[in-house]
């Protein structure tokens, strides 16, 4: 039973992380948007997601945090989506005025250490570094279920979502809009010159991402039931860039390889190391520096990734001519 | 005391770490145009370094540090020599240095965990009686950071105005291809700037380590967005203005600490940070800039 | 080669559009830091035309170009385009008011196909809306259909229809020029502004490149490009406007051109004023 459990909850974190790299995909893939704050958009959908669900907190506990409400958990994770939604836009307005990679990765990475920073300070927001714990369980009142089958209707619910937001995704990218984002992305300047609205296919990128930036931290606080700061640190926008850059950037299917990349790196690579698995405390850190030195070797020897962006084909539309132009 | 004018005194400290660090960051960007994501993490590992030279090698906390930045030199021209300038020389593109410092800050941040252990430490600095200095209040370390802050802007300064190195720097900084065609020996300019920019950040994290006396792995990460905001306050690439950043934005935080609630006194740097981007994203200094 | 008198280009447009102005600009100034790179420039194209903007090195015909397309807001100064004041518009404003424009070094959309580089260049794209992705599918559709058709035909008139699904970046230095060309036609211009097309290329491919520009003259897009090439100049262009120092120092045909002094002082040739002094 054991082994059941272990596999659905590297299963659900697989469908978690698909959501969370097309996200950033969008942003940064597709729009060449350094949003190195992603994580931060993730925490705002667990946080948002988790307090309309869990209630407000009880008078007599040590907790406290905004938001409380007994929603319905689906109402709860598109609410955490949009949230997220609207600290893109903030985002988007300061920092798209200005073109340059850096200054825009400068800015986002500020914006995550300060929310961190605030959020871990200011209790009254969301219980500070302690976080929101206690999220009900969804479904709970539809099915009675034990530990073990909870783990597996969630599953099924992620991999629906999942599916959704994959086909959301490939429509984005296949269309026109998709084009005028890579456009944007290869050229900002060329692209305005061929009186493309720069600015707001950026805020495009950067609100659908966010939007599942969000919907991927509202599924991580539903399956675990709690969400503190511990879970989103700088690092683990890393990670995310990592699982793209390795799996192959501009790619759906290259996301969804980058997110076998997390269970198996975080999970199954260290029993495999004789030392560090007789220090077992050293396991958070080897698995992040094994992270970092993969991707730098990724990008030098191959940076495309392991499945290149996909070339634009319009065979579909020729057929459609009869072939003929 | 005037709480306002105690506030102005640490101010002037947190400037003094402020700017060490800011210049630091702002030379290394105006010679190779692009951002050290790492930067914080190297702040780290020199602090980390003067700490384990102070306690295990049994040194004065100054002599530590001294040699902490020594070393911190060489890390800086190493990472630059090895990893970064093979990546700026074979891509076009900036993005793929910035991510590889994105990813070299997380190895660095882990490597220290690993080695010195995740957790806060005390620094073993024997509690001090702070000085009474006019309006001021602080303690013999935080005088003596303020003096190495102002020393080492001096030697910035006469290096950028009276040495051949220095106006290299300065023609690197304002036109990359013309310097390079002028004569300028560009990738020995580099490498110097990168120790300077190492010895400078080993020199900012171990003064924010003694001024805050403990030390964790995240200590220079967390200061990192007040030096981009000091840096871009300045105007990015610009070593005077990162000097005038850097005093706006450590006296802009100890006044708001006792203005608003100190917890959250770094944060006001994020918002002067925004403000700035919003008004002015070129910097205060007025001149065509890099951004 | 004898360059047709403007009344015969472009039979298909009234005479009156044919006698009105493409393009003005009247006193433009822009500055950089301390140096002034244009110094109150002013001078007109005339619809249907294929004009030229000469000068030498440092004169500020690349800064006028990007004033005017929008990549640069002047100091002070004033533009029309067809008529229309387009002061101080940014780039993608001007573009779609159909002024398109070339840059002096090719920038093709590297990782784009060569197909995909004309695709995304026609405005008003419908599928590039968020909300007509996935609830005007059809129409997306439709559209995409239309602007294919176009696209191959322009890529064959460009003689690029092989190289289709190729990368952008994979194309020799010629072949980007020529697509840097078909992009811009693909944008259905009124007035092309072309920054030193002939740059850099070979004799045979500016003699290509000069005839795409007077076949696409014929259907009636007005021309303004910088250029070196004297030659091309001469050949294809039937009015000329010459700058140095910022300023606009005359305008006319070549003819006139090399006859005025101040003209053939600042540019045309130190041999040929001297030979003209004795």
């Amino acid at each position: 039973m054991q082994v059941v459990y272990y596999a659905f909850t590297l299963v659900f974190f697989f469908f978690a992380y698909c959501v969370l790299n097309w996200g950033l995909n969008i942003q940064f893939g597709e729009a060449g948007i350094l949003n190195f704050a992603y994580i931060a958009f993730v925490a705002v959908g667990a946080y948002v997601a988790g307090a309309l669900t869990a209630g407000p907190p009880a008078p007599g506990s040590n907790e406290s945090y905004v938001l409380g409400a007994h929603l319905p958990f689906m109402v709860a994770l598109i609410c955490g989506g949009l949230a997220a939604c609207v600290l893109g836009l903030f985002a988007g307005l300061v920092v798209f005025r200005r073109l340059r990679s850096d200054y825009l990765a400068i800015v986002m990475i500020s914006l995550s250490l300060v929310a961190y920073d605030f959020v871990t300070n200011y209790v009254p927001l969301f219980d500070g570094a302690d976080g929101i714990s206690g999220v009900p369980e969804p479904f709970a009142g539809v099915f009675k279920l034990n530990a073990n089958s909870f783990i597996f209707v969630f599953d099924a619910f992620s991999a629906l979502v999942m599916v959704v937001m994959w086909w959301a995704m490939s429509r984005i990218t296949r269309s026109p809009l998709g084009r005028a984002l890579r456009a944007v992305r290869e050229d900002a300047d060329v692209a305005k010159a061929l009186g493309k609205n720069v600015f707001g296919l950026q805020m495009a990128a950067m609100l659908v991402g966010s939007f599942y930036a969000g919907i991927g931290g509202g599924l991580i606080i539903f399956f675990s039931g709690a969400f503190n700061t511990s879970s989103w640190t700088t690092p683990e926008t890393f990670v995310v860039f990592a699982a793209l850059i390795v799996g192959g950037l501009g790619n759906n299917v290259g996301a969804v390889l980058g997110s076998l990349l997390v269970p198996v790196i975080f999970v199954e690579l260290p029993k495999f190391l004789p030392t560090v698995a007789s220090q077992p405390g050293l396991v958070p850190e080897v698995d992040n520096m094994v992270i970092g030195i993969l991707l730098i070797a990724v990008l030098w020897f191959r940076p495309q990734g392991v499945l290149p962006e996909p070339k634009a084909r319009f065979d579909a539309l020729l057929v459609e001519r009869g072939g003929q132009w | 005391m005037n709480p306002y004018g105690l506030a102005v005194g640490f101010g002037l400290v947190t400037a003094s770490i402020l700017a060490i660090a800011s210049v630091g960051l702002t030379l290394q960007f105006g010679v190779t145009n692009y951002v050290n994501f790492a930067y914080g993490d190297f702040m780290s590992l020199g602090a980390y370094l003067t700490f384990e030279l102070n306690t295990t090698g049994h040194m004065t906390v100054w002599l530590a540090m001294a040699i902490s930045a020594l070393v911190m030199g060489f890390v800086g021209v190493a990472t630059d020599r090895w990893l970064l300038s093979p990546f700026t020389r074979r891509f076009n593109n900036v993005f793929y240095v910035l991510i590889v410092t994105f990813g070299l800050s997380l190895i660095l941040l882990n490597l220290i965990s690993a080695i010195w252990s995740p957790n806060f430490q005390q620094l073993p600095i024997a509690t001090e009686n702070p000085l009474h200095l006019g309006p001021f209040l602080l303690t013999p370390s935080q005088v003596a950071i303020f003096g190495i802050g102002v020393l080492l802007m001096l030697l910035v300064h006469i290096m950028l105005t009276r040495t051949k190195l220095g106006k290299a720097m300065r023609a690197m900084s304002d036109n990359a291809s013309l310097a390079m065609v002028s004569g300028i020996d560009t990738r020995l300019v580099t490498s110097v700037t990168w120790w300077i920019t190492g010895a400078f950040s080993g020199i900012a994290g171990s003064v924010l380590a003694v001024d805050l006396g403990t030390i964790t792995p995240a200590v220079g990460e967390t200061f990192l967005f007040v030096i981009f905001a000091s840096v871009i306050l300045g105007g990015i690439g610009k070593p005077y203005g990162a000097m005038l950043g850097a005093l706006v934005i450590g006296l802009v935080t100890e006044v708001s600490a006792v203005a608003f609630n100190s917890a959250y006194k770094l944060d006001f740097a994020f918002i002067v940070l925004v403000i700035v981007l919003l008004v002015r994203p070129q910097g205060i200094i007025a001149s065509a800039g890099k951004a | 080669m004898v360059s047709l008198p403007t009344s015969q280009r472009g039979d298909a447009r009234s005479s009156a559009e044919a006698s009105s102005e493409a393009l003005r600009c009247e006193e433009l100034r822009k500055a950089f830091g301390g140096v002034q790179a244009v110094d109150g420039a002013s001078f007109s194209v005339l619809a249907g035309s294929v004009s030229a903007l000469i000068g030498p090195n440092g004169a500020g015909k690349s800064t006028v170009v990007n004033l005017l397309a929008g990549a640069l807001k002047p100091s002070s100064g004033k533009a029309w385009l067809f008529g229309q004041d387009i002061t101080g518009w940014p780039a993608h404003r001007v573009c779609r008011a159909g002024l398109v424009r070339t840059f002096q070094l090719s920038r093709e959309l590297g990782r784009l196909t060569v197909l995909e580089n004309l695709m995304v260049t026609p405005r008003n794209q419908v599928g590039e809306s968020l909300f007509n992705v996935f609830f005007r599918p059809g129409s997306v559709k439709q559209q995409e259909r239309q602007h294919l058709g176009r696209a191959l035909e322009v890529l064959g008139a460009f003689g690029l229809y092989e190289m289709r699904d190729n990368y952008a970046r994979e194309l020799s230095g010629g072949q980007k020029r020529l697509l840097e060309l078909a992009r811009a036609v693909m944008a259905e211009p009124r007035l092309l502004l072309l920054d030193e097309p002939m740059a850099g290329i070979n004799p045979a491919l500016v003699q290509q490149i000069g005839e795409h520009i007077r076949r696409l003259n014929a259907q009636g897009v007005t021309v303004l490009m910088v250029e070196h090439n004297l030659n091309v100049v001469e050949t294809i262009c039937d009015h000329v406007v010459v700058m140095a120092e910022g300023k606009v120092l005359a305008t006319g045909t070549m003819a006139e051109l090399r006859a005025h002094p101040e003209v053939v002082r600042a540019y045309l040739g130190a041999a040929q004023s001297a030979s003209t002094a004795r």
